[in-house]
């Protein structure tokens, strides 16, 4: 069925019933999850907002010169100090009082590798800021380079899959609890997956006068390799198996969290993306790898406490359930 | 790219919005309406799915004008339908199908306390009559979609009540008869003139109608009941089912025998069984070549009566003897004391039907008074000698048009394949539409091909599960007048099944495309959207990276290439 050729699209666009502060025109590869994290953000905090951006995919793709995708006040200067930038926009909103909210946006390798000692300066400052990580767990932007959000065994161009190695050596870097450890009011991690969770995390986020962080798993189908229509559902099985918890600190102890209802083994997830296909071979070393990743998801499990002990509204299989007419609980 | 560009050369600030990234795309999204199971099952054409929507929604009224747009009888087959939809529901391969006929039979029951009328006017005086004969359920639902069509419709019924079986063989503690008066009442009050006590043979002949009217809907069912006997042997005081059965409703007694045997598995024969037990006989046996129902069973081999109907008749004390035939009456005299029953099984016959075959050395002795033979019914040939040819019922296709006569059409048990009051109820509403067809001289309407949404086109991750509500029953020990003994649901409990529903193939409107496009792709418009959906894709944008319709829960978005 081809709709109707009479519609104003262009009108209906600027009639719609939520503010968009990311528009249409950017150049994110199909199914990209950091795009659609970042427009729920833009959507949550509404239009009296501006962003500090540090380099990466996002601020790549949403300003190709001489255009801009962004809807809102946003700066973009270098890639290791979007936090700094942050801080001194804050700074100035309170030193003229207005009450403009300050979100400070990077990927994984803007966070947790280059930005890291200006987010830390952030947090230790107590400035009323909110950090979004959108990880997408490698350098995409440059071409998919490990990051230290890169989880284990997978393959990256810098972590590569061969007769030596089996992907990267390393752990995915925890950094939510890092930043919980400064002792600030609120962090948190969500996922592309659960939007009606993302917003409810930013409002509180953004509610709260002092710093928050808010760490969003976004799935890359260029680095993570897979198509670009499966993203939910890989970003999906990644809380479902436990190997991405979900949930919120508050002054460094845990406050919440999405219990999971059907716990599904790590294969589930790992299956889809050709960055662990090496993991899937007939061999003991591929075997090994694949007992460490269920390994980790377990501990994460049993850590955080995941196993719900009944069905829940807000758990992996209630949180994000339709209703008909578009009616989410956030 | 329309930026205007000052004499030193650097960009005033532009919008990516004149960026079209849709011509990167090499498939595009498309909303796709697929029939769902329910209403593809559904032989009166109801589209459950889409009145669930609206009872979802507390819009009753038009829950129920929707499903009258098909089915003028909805409180007689939310009680009597064997609901196939049930069966096909996606949602029973989830957790457990909707309750579809429990809805269905409450918003029947809703308009009639509430007085709804249907949304029908009258035929005009000028428009052309048809003439329907027979106003069982086939005939009644010709006469109402003619009339729907703007036809007058002139119905010969050849009792004085309007009904057919409904009215002369269901018992009515599966249909109250007030019930069902009810909505012929309101049929009937469309404008559709009634002409009781008109017999096709009798009072009038098929020629005269083919002379006085363009086309004629035939639908005198099914009868004469089929002759029985047991190797040449029949006992003296032989009855039929069905007649027993129209005695029973038409008087209210029925001879107590000390026990009987009923021999079929249709309706008729489980609800004499029900009857004779009611009323008292301590032995009653159905004697069927069929299976009792249950998971697993291939459907051609299973009884044909509606399993509910079965498993009550089962918890009354019925006792049913499946796969059985009668080898051999035990006489003495003239009077039945015993059955011989031997074991029997359809078998392939090599030509894709079924061979009933017995088996040697499997025989029985089963000792009752009396037997009674429900092994179905045929036309009875008066006033149809020349179109039945000695067959024992009309051929039809799909639209009820008998061969080689374009102003003849039939349907329900008159045309032999289609035995239940919701197929009888389609047929009328086939032909009705192809008689309309016939009159305005243009083509029948086509067979429909589209195959129904199944549950792997679903994701399920956006559903909850929820248990289905239960209909109260009557207990076995009150079950013996006329009394009802299944029981409706309350508004709150068909409103949860609204929401239960999938509503595959349709859009939930539920927001999954327009809230996770990555492209700002999808726009909400209830206004715009004239596909019955809320949204519409802008393709100067999308992608065509395929995410809305993998996460669209109830397989409304499907991706086309690009040309």
């Amino acid at each position: 069925m081809t709709q109707e050729a009479t519609i104003d699209i262009a009108r209906l666009r600027r009639q719609q019933p939520r503010f968009s502060g990311l528009e249409s025109g950017h150049r994110a590869c199909l199914g990209c999850g950091e795009a659609l994290a970042a427009r729920l953000v833009t959507e949550s905090a509404g239009p009296d907002v501006i962003y500090a951006n540090a380099t990466g995919c996002l601020e790549v793709f949403t300003t190709a010169w001489p255009e801009s995708a962004w809807r809102v006040g946003w700066l973009h200067s270098l890639f290791e100090n979007a936090a700094a930038i942050a801080s001194g926009m804050e700074a100035a909103m309170k030193s003229q009082g207005k009450p403009t909210k300050v979100i400070a946006m990077g990927g994984d390798g803007g966070t947790f590798d280059i930005g890291f000692q200006a987010l830390s300066g952030m947090l230790e400052r107590g400035h009323n800021v909110l950090y979004v990580c959108f990880d997408n767990e490698a350098y995409m932007n440059t071409g998919v380079q490990r990051s230290s959000s890169t989880p284990h065994s997978a393959a990256t161009t810098t972590s590569p899959s061969g007769k030596v190695s089996m992907g990267k050596r390393h752990l995915k870097k925890d950094i939510v609890t890092i930043v919980a450890a400064h002792h600030i009011p609120y962090a948190a991690t969500a996922s592309v997956a659960y939007p009606s969770d993302i917003r409810k995390k930013v409002r509180r986020a953004m509610a709260i006068d002092g710093p928050t962080f808010l760490h969003i798993h976004s799935p890359c189908p260029l680095g993570w390799g897979h198509e670009g229509d499966i993203s939910i559902e890989v970003a999906r099985l990644a809380v479902q198996t436990g190997l991405f918890p979900v949930i919120e600190l508050e002054r460094g102890g845990l406050a919440g969290s999405m219990p999971i209802r059907h716990v599904r083994p790590v294969t589930d997830y790992l299956k889809l993306q050709n960055r662990f296909r090496h993991l899937f071979a007939d061999n003991d070393r591929a075997r090994e790898e694949l007992e460490h990743l269920q390994a980790l998801a377990d501990h994460n499990i049993e850590f955080y406490g995941l196993r719900g002990s009944q069905p829940d509204a807000l758990d992996t299989e209630g949180a994000d359930t339709v209703r008909r007419g578009g009616l989410r609980w956030a | 790219m329309g930026v205007k560009m000052t004499r030193g050369a650097y960009a005033l600030p532009g919008t990516s919005l004149e960026y079209k990234t849709g011509t990167w795309r090499i498939q595009r999204p498309v909303h796709r309406h697929a029939p769902a199971p329910c209403h593809h099952a559904c032989p009166a054409g109801e589209d459950a799915q889409q009145y669930l929507a609206l009872v979802e929604d507390e819009h009753y009224r038009e829950a129920w004008e929707n499903l009258v747009a098909a089915n003028p009888l909805p409180a007689v087959t939310g009680r009597v339908c064997h609901h196939p939809c049930e069966t096909a529901c996606n949602r029973g391969q989830y957790d457990q199908p909707i309750a579809i006929h429990n809805v269905e039979r409450f918003l029947g029951d809703r308009a009639l306390t509430e007085g709804w009328r249907y949304p029908v006017n009258p035929a005009p005086e000028q428009a052309p009559a048809v003439a329907v004969v027979g106003s069982g359920p086939a005939g009644c639902s010709a006469a109402y979609h003619l009339t729907r069509l703007g036809y007058r419709a002139h119905l010969y019924e050849a009792l004085p009540m309007a009904g057919g079986l409904l009215q002369s063989a269901l018992p009515p503690y599966r249909l109250p008869r007030d019930i069902l008066n009810a909505e012929l009442e309101r049929l009937l009050a469309t404008g559709i003139e009634f002409l009781p006590g008109k017999r096709l043979g009798r009072d009038f002949s098929l020629t005269e109608l083919q002379s006085d009217y363009p086309a004629v809907f035939l639908a005198p069912g099914t009868q004469r009941s089929r002759q029985w006997d047991s190797g040449g042997a029949t006992p003296r005081d032989l009855h039929v089912g069905l007649d027993l059965l129209k005695q029973w409703v038409a008087v209210g007694t029925i001879h107590t025998w000390s026990s009987a045997a009923i021999v079929g598995g249709g309706n008729t024969a489980i609800d004499l069984a029900r009857i004779l037990k009611h009323a008292g006989v301590s032995e009653v046996h159905v004697v069927t070549h069929h299976s009792l129902p249950g998971p697993g069973k291939a459907p051609t081999d299973v009884m044909p009566a509606i399993a509910r109907e079965i498993s009550q008749a089962l918890e009354e004390g019925v006792t049913i003897h499946e796969h059985r035939g009668v080898q051999r009456l035990v006489l003495r005299g003239e009077r039945v004391v015993g059955l011989e029953l031997v074991h029997m099984k359809g078998l392939p016959d090599g030509n894709s039907g079924l061979r009933r075959t017995t088996f040697e050395g499997t025989e029985t002795l089963l000792h009752v008074d009396q037997v009674i033979p429900a092994i179905g019914q045929v036309v009875d040939p008066a006033g149809l000698e020349m179109l039945l040819d000695h067959k024992p019922f009309l051929t039809a296709d799909y639209n009820g048009r008998v061969a080689e006569h374009p102003d003849l059409f039939t349907g329900g048990d008159t045309r032999g394949d289609h035995g239940t009051v919701s197929e009888a109820i389609g047929d009328g509403r086939r032909a009705a539409e192809a008689i309309a067809c016939l009159l305005q001289q243009l083509d029948a309407p086509a067979t429909p091909s589209e195959q129904p949404i199944s549950l792997s086109q679903l994701n399920l991750n956006y559903y909850e599960h929820a248990p289905r509500p239960e209909a109260p029953v009557l207990p076995v020990s009150e079950r013996t007048g006329s009394a009802e003994v299944e029981g409706g649901l309350e508004r709150q409990q068909v409103q949860a099944e609204g929401h239960r529903c999938l509503s595959c193939g349709n859009c939930l409107s539920c927001d999954n495309c327009w809230t996770l496009c990555p492209d700002v792709a999808v726009l909400k418009s209830v206004a715009e959207a004239a596909d019955g959906s809320h949204y519409v894709f802008d393709y100067g944008y999308c992608k065509g990276c395929g995410l809305c319709a993998r996460e669209c829960p109830s397989g409304y978005i499907i991706m086309q290439a690009e040309q």
